[in-house]
């Protein structure tokens, strides 16, 4: 468990409002690209910035999501000095729903392939979303992301959304969490963004450059 | 002539922004407020000649605060400063009857000029 004195000197309570600051403009703009390519509205929420150590990540996403024995799962890995890794989730049940925000229909048959097409949908609303938000949280901080190609995981349980990989049980993560809802179609979904502990320098000073800005 | 100013918004870095952003030679007394409700009940306090209001928020959000101020004051300037800059939010945001939109993250630029616009339509209403 973490301490308030240990938290504060990882990340102060003025960083983290600015880092919610920052993510709800990122999420704004990624929302806003999917809306201008879907025709839909996104409604918004405030974001939640968490530090929690690393082997905590798996727990912290179970009670997350505890409404929800199955989901659907993009995610995507992304470098530069900002890094880590970003997953976009929805309810189990969303897939159909998602795919008639493309093609406008409502109506679908249990004999369809949907399968297919619910995951390259799902990969079409990840990239989208995933891409616009790490992009801008990276153009505000003055650095430049690259990222992995996004994997699809449709309908699957909860476990092993965050993998091994992510939990190297000494480091420290920084969680950026939003919920969203597409108006029109009552579909929910989640975004998380995990970043690792060897981007918490960079971060801190990204953030204080940011102020600076508006310091005259 | 703008006096009062109401910041309504749930970040405390962003009032912090905003206020950097407001032109200091104009001595305009600043308020701030940290949600929907807070803002419409500090609106009927101290009735400012502007406010600015940020739309995604707990409690009460921009739209429905917005919607609660022109209730209670057809008259208010209310400029929307927001990060959601969906077409159909900035719409909505019009639609309700706000002044202006300007996105988020603010410039002294951006803030001056729509402080400017309001002055202006402050004067014409006479």
């Amino acid at each position: 468990m973490l301490k308030n004195d240990n938290i504060n000197e990882i990340i102060t309570t003025a960083e983290t409002d600015l880092l919610q600051e920052i993510m709800n403009i990122a999420f704004g703009r990624a929302a806003s690209d999917l809306a201008e390519y879907i025709d839909i509205f996104v409604i918004l929420s405030v974001p939640q910035i968490k530090l929690l150590q690393a082997f905590d990540l798996p727990t912290y996403i179970k009670q997350e999501l505890r409404d929800h024995d199955r989901v659907s799962v993009v995610e995507q890995n992304f470098w530069g000095k900002f890094k880590g890794n970003a997953f976009l989730v929805f309810p189990s049940g969303t897939g159909k729903r998602i795919i008639s925000l493309f093609d406008g229909e409502n109506k679908f048959f249990e004999s369809e392939p949907t399968h297919e097409l619910e995951k390259e949908t799902f990969l079409e609303v990840g990239n989208i979303l995933i891409g616009a938000c790490i992009g801008k949280i990276a153009e505000l901080l003055g650095d430049v992301t690259t990222y992995s190609p996004p994997r699809v995981v449709v309908e699957n349980s909860l476990r092993g959304i965050v993998y091994d990989n992510l939990s190297e049980p000494d480091n420290m993560a920084i969680v950026l969490r939003t919920v969203f809802e597409f108006n029109e179609k009552n579909i929910s979904g989640y975004m998380f963004i995990f970043t690792k502990q060897e981007s918490f320098a960079w971060l801190k000073s990204a953030l204080h450059k940011f102020l600076e800005q508006y310091e005259s | 002539m703008i006096k009062k100013i109401l910041i309504v918004d749930d970040s405390p870095i962003s009032v912090k922004i905003i206020k950097s952003c407001i032109p200091k030679d104009k001595d305009y007394e600043l308020f701030d407020a940290v949600d929907g409700q807070m803002g419409v009940e500090k609106y009927k306090e101290i009735r400012p000649d502007l406010t600015f209001l940020d739309l995604t928020m707990p409690v009460m959000n921009g739209f429905e605060a917005l919607e609660e101020i022109l209730k209670f004051d057809q008259r208010a300037i209310v400029i929307i400063l927001t990060a959601d800059i969906q077409i159909k939010a900035v719409a909505k945001a019009h639609d309700l009857g706000a002044f202006s939109v300007v996105k988020k993250p603010p410039a002294k630029e951006s803030i001056a000029a729509a402080i400017k616009e309001a002055d202006d339509a402050l004067a014409e209403r006479g």
